[in-house]
């Protein structure tokens, strides 16, 4: 009897063992899972405003230019945009224009691009401004433009990853688990961001 | 516990599906208080660290961050830049030519004269003008607003 006992007791604690490291396993899955998405977001979007000095994430600016000699001469404020929209062949209606200086002249597009005329010797530039609609949009919500929606959101993912960062340390037994030779990947983890907060 | 966990997410996700507009930003504006740009820049030391509120075409954006935009002003060859902390507005660059109303209040930055040299040199580099840094001779005082609420009307 008392044998019998002891025995229910070990299956029950080995039960109830497994079914800790289940759940853990299982939430491990489905939350990593459901952060895919949010991962390629947020490191997408990581490499592109990192190297923001090297290029523009969001917009293409391509500049053309173009010498048209006979703004030199012309006065006539709707001339001189006439000769600009007719040296790139544009056909899109002006928005604005403005005078920079007495010899600068801009010229603002509905398409959102824009030409620049110097009267003095003639030149005329025009930038071609598209926009990255998809790099655009994911950077807008890693730089949190969205504000206060995404704030949720993106509180809840950070949350998702400490999940995920400490329920991977109880996700493997063994010879490969955290606790044995394999810890030398997580403190490597530690000491990397450890080592650029002791160079700043 | 699965299944109260999706309905959970499904449920914040809906009730967080409200988008802000997009080019409204901040506080709301007043057009009733609109104060020409010309007046500001000309009357600088009265409208410094006051709230003011001031209306013109957006002429230049900054390309990469857009965390500033210039206003041009009412009166010739004269414009007036909004300035922002990184991320706390982002302004648009296909905004250019679009009229826009900032408030916000005015700050000066005072340059010293190598500092408005290498300013000026800067400006003159970007427009592929020839610059002669001995021909300045007085400092620049250089004025912008930094908004507390922008919006951008077409």
């Amino acid at each position: 009897m008392t044998k019998n006992i002891n025995i229910n007791l070990r299956v029950h604690r080995k039960k109830h063992g497994s079914n800790w490291y289940r759940i853990n396993r299982n939430l491990h899955r489905d939350i990593g899972y459901l952060c895919i998405g949010f991962t390629l977001v947020f490191a997408i979007s990581g490499i592109a405003v990192n190297h923001i000095r090297d290029w523009n994430p969001n917009y293409s600016i391509v500049k053309k230019t173009a010498i048209e000699p006979k703004l030199i001469h012309i006065d006539n404020e709707d001339e001189i945009i006439d000769l600009m929209l007719t040296s790139f062949k544009i056909i899109n209606s002006v928005k604005a224009n403005y005078w920079a200086s007495e010899h600068e002249f801009k010229v603002f597009l509905t398409d959102g691009s824009n030409l620049n005329a110097n009267l003095t010797n003639g030149e005329i530039e025009l930038e071609l401004i598209t926009e990255r609609k998809l790099l655009k949009n994911i950077n807008s919500l890693h730089l949190n433009e969205a504000k206060a929606a995404w704030v949720i959101f993106s509180d809840a993912y950070a949350i998702m990853l400490i999940f995920l960062a400490i329920s991977a340390l109880f996700m493997v037994k063994g010879k490969h688990s955290p606790w044995g030779r394999k810890g030398g990947l997580v403190l490597l983890g530690f000491a990397i961001p450890l080592f650029f907060m002791f160079l700043s | 516990m699965v299944k109260f966990f999706y309905g959970l997410l499904v449920a914040i996700t809906m009730s967080t599906c409200v988008q802000a507009k997009v080019y409204e930003y901040g506080e709301a504006v007043d057009s009733s208080q609109l104060v020409d740009i010309s007046r500001v820049l000309e009357r600088a030391d009265t409208y410094l660290d006051k709230p003011v509120t001031v209306r013109g075409t957006i002429i230049s954006v900054c390309e990469k961050r857009g965390c500033w935009m210039e206003l041009s002003s009412d009166a010739k060859f004269e414009r007036l830049r909004i300035k922002v902390r990184d991320g706390d507005m982002v302004f648009p660059v296909s905004a250019k030519g679009s009229q826009a109303i900032a408030k916000g209040q005015l700050h000066v930055i005072n340059l010293d004269l190598s500092q408005t040299k290498r300013y000026l040199a800067m400006l003159a580099k970007r427009k592929h003008e020839d610059f002669e840094p001995d021909s300045v001779t007085e400092a620049l005082s250089i004025y912008q607003l930094i908004p507390t609420g922008v919006k951008i009307l077409d």
